[in-house]
């Protein structure tokens, strides 16, 4: 039998559908772990990212340092993370956490850095004031951007969440290690499908997330070049 | 066993400056003439040096010139050497060496001695044997805390069946699958436990999982070094779930007259597992050579004189 039956046997096999090591507990498993991470991640990175924007200082710092974040590979802090929290979900959290920080920093970063500075200009001439400025103006423009960073870091946490359980944690990731370890490969393939599928599943959903919050001014913008709405630019 | 441990490389150091400190610095020989050259080997593992050790002093102090080749190798090493003659004798163990020897024909059981005779009738023809079984095992074994041991009044693993559905194991992820893991903990003495967390074998997992009451029992090997430090305790394995991996000298027949005989057995028979895991422990946690540990035990079970 060809693996891909195994697979297709593995997933028709309804005692995989129940239990503790069932799929619907793996995959709450799962997205609690990366759910998690990510909106702690956001909640560190975005206040980052937009002030800096915003203000348009220290860009090179943060983006040096988010890249600088990149480049520590998670599975390195998950097992430092490991030393010292002991077993549990905090140093998987955390190694998550870290790698959904920089995506976002970037974007949003750039995102502020982006909006046209005439736009702000006729803000500040209207009489908004700095806080009325960026959350009525520059924060709908930089929506795009900012989701962007969101969803790059969502889909990153989703895929590399499968580490977990090589630190005896939950989620998909337990069937690739467990497949692994007992030498059943349809079970591995089937975690490393699973967690495949979540990840698009991921990027589908935050795109439909990123559609409903993009105003309706720079839907028009992103139009086909014919039927786009030109803005004029002063000198 | 063969195994690869993770202080390997710095035992592995500390070994071989032992080694060469042995070599210049003679270990004793009270009898001014040699009765013989012995050549003792270990595996490339910290306890297989310490029995190499153990077993080599014992003969060096009954009169013998003994050269030692610590962390020669894997068995795919020390076996070939054996045979050829390179090295006379090393302290193998009794399942592990059969399994070997029958190339993997599931003959082991978990009675040493039965393991051991059959054993010899794959050595006879290579001109080898295998002599008298020690009582010191490095096997599979289940531990549970000090705490849970005194919880329930745990000595055995016969004593979880009535009490395994309040209890979580936790081995490494092939446990659920292999028969000397949960299915045989099932079959052999009916345990069924309320849940099975996967971790690592004997590793950093299932330490972590023990401190902080994740699981209750787990998958050790039963010489750990850390296990008291651990704070851990080997249930006993009353209906021989496992394999018999008992410490068992294998030795060149022209190398076996009756008092080298005599002298390993003399050895085996005063090991207990309690020793391999205090000798483990000063080895790889306390860093100590294992020269050294290996005379202090003899002089302590007064093998000296």
């Amino acid at each position: 039998m060809s693996i891909l039956a195994k697979v297709v046997q593995w997933f028709t096999d309804p005692t995989h559908w129940q239990g503790a090591d069932g799929i619907p507990t793996r995959l709450v498993e799962h997205v609690q772990l990366s759910a998690e991470s990510v909106a702690l991640g956001a909640l560190i990175a975005l206040p980052i990212g937009i002030v800096l924007g915003h203000f348009g200082i220290f860009g090179n710092l943060a983006i040096g340092v988010s890249n600088v974040g990149r480049a520590v590979p998670s599975f390195a802090i998950l097992v430092i993370a490991f030393q010292v929290f002991g077993l549990g979900d905090t140093p998987i959290i955390l190694a998550l956490t870290a790698l959904a920080i920089p995506p976002m920093v970037t974007n949003s970063y750039v995102a502020l850095r982006e909006v046209d500075p005439d736009v702000k200009d006729a803000a500040r001439g209207m009489g908004y004031r700095q806080l009325a400025q960026l959350v009525r103006v520059e924060l709908p423009l930089a929506v795009p951007l900012i989701m962007a960073g969101i969803r790059t870091s969502a889909v990153q946490v989703v895929a590399t969440a499968a580490l977990a359980a090589l630190i005896a944690g939950g989620g998909f990731g337990r069937y690739i290690i467990d497949g692994l370890a007992q030498q059943d490969y349809a079970k591995e393939f089937a975690g490393a499908l699973l967690v495949a599928v979540l990840a698009l599943a991921t990027e589908v959903s935050l795109w439909g997330v990123e559609q409903l919050l993009v105003p309706r001014g720079i839907r028009l913008l992103r139009a086909p070049a014919g039927a786009r709405v030109r803005t004029f630019k002063t000198a | 066993m063969n195994r690869i441990r993770g202080s390997v490389w710095l035992v592995a150091a500390l070994a071989a400056l032992a080694t060469v400190a042995a070599a210049c610095g003679g270990t004793s020989t009270p009898t001014t003439t040699s009765k013989g050259t012995i050549t003792v080997a270990g595996f490339n593992f910290p306890e297989s040096s310490i029995l190499a050790e153990v077993y080599g002093q014992a003969l060096a102090h009954d009169g013998y010139t003994v050269n030692y080749k610590l962390l020669l190798g894997t068995r795919e090493v020390v076996a070939p050497a054996i045979k050829s003659g390179q090295i006379d004798l090393y302290p193998g163990y009794a399942a592990t060496e059969l399994e070997f020897y029958n190339s993997g024909a599931g003959e082991a059981n978990g009675d040493a001695a039965a393991t051991t005779a059959k054993l010899n009738t794959h050595l006879s023809s290579l001109g080898l044997a295998a002599l008298t079984p020690s009582a010191a095992v490095d096997q599979n074994a289940f531990a549970v805390t000090k705490a849970t041991q005194a919880k329930y009044s745990l000595s055995k693993l016969s004593d979880l069946t009535p009490i395994g559905d309040q209890l979580v194991l936790g081995a490494g992820p092939e446990c659920p699958t292999r028969p000397f893991c949960q299915p045989g903990l099932q079959s052999t003495y009916g345990i069924h436990f309320k849940a099975f967390k996967a971790l690592d074998t004997d590793g950093p997992l299932t330490r972590a999982a023990f401190k902080n009451g994740t699981i209750q029992v787990g998958l050790v090997f039963s010489s750990d070094a850390d296990l008291n430090q651990a704070g851990l305790v080997v249930l006993q394995d009353d209906k021989h779930l496992e394999n018999a991996d008992n410490v068992v000298p294998v030795v060149r027949q022209t190398v076996a007259t009756s008092e080298v005989t005599t002298v390993l057995n003399k050895v085996s028979a005063g090991l207990t597992t309690a020793d391999l895991v205090t000798m483990n422990g000063q080895v790889e946690l306390l860093h100590q050579d294992a020269d050294a540990v290996a005379a202090a035990y003899l002089q302590q079970h007064n093998f000296f004189g």
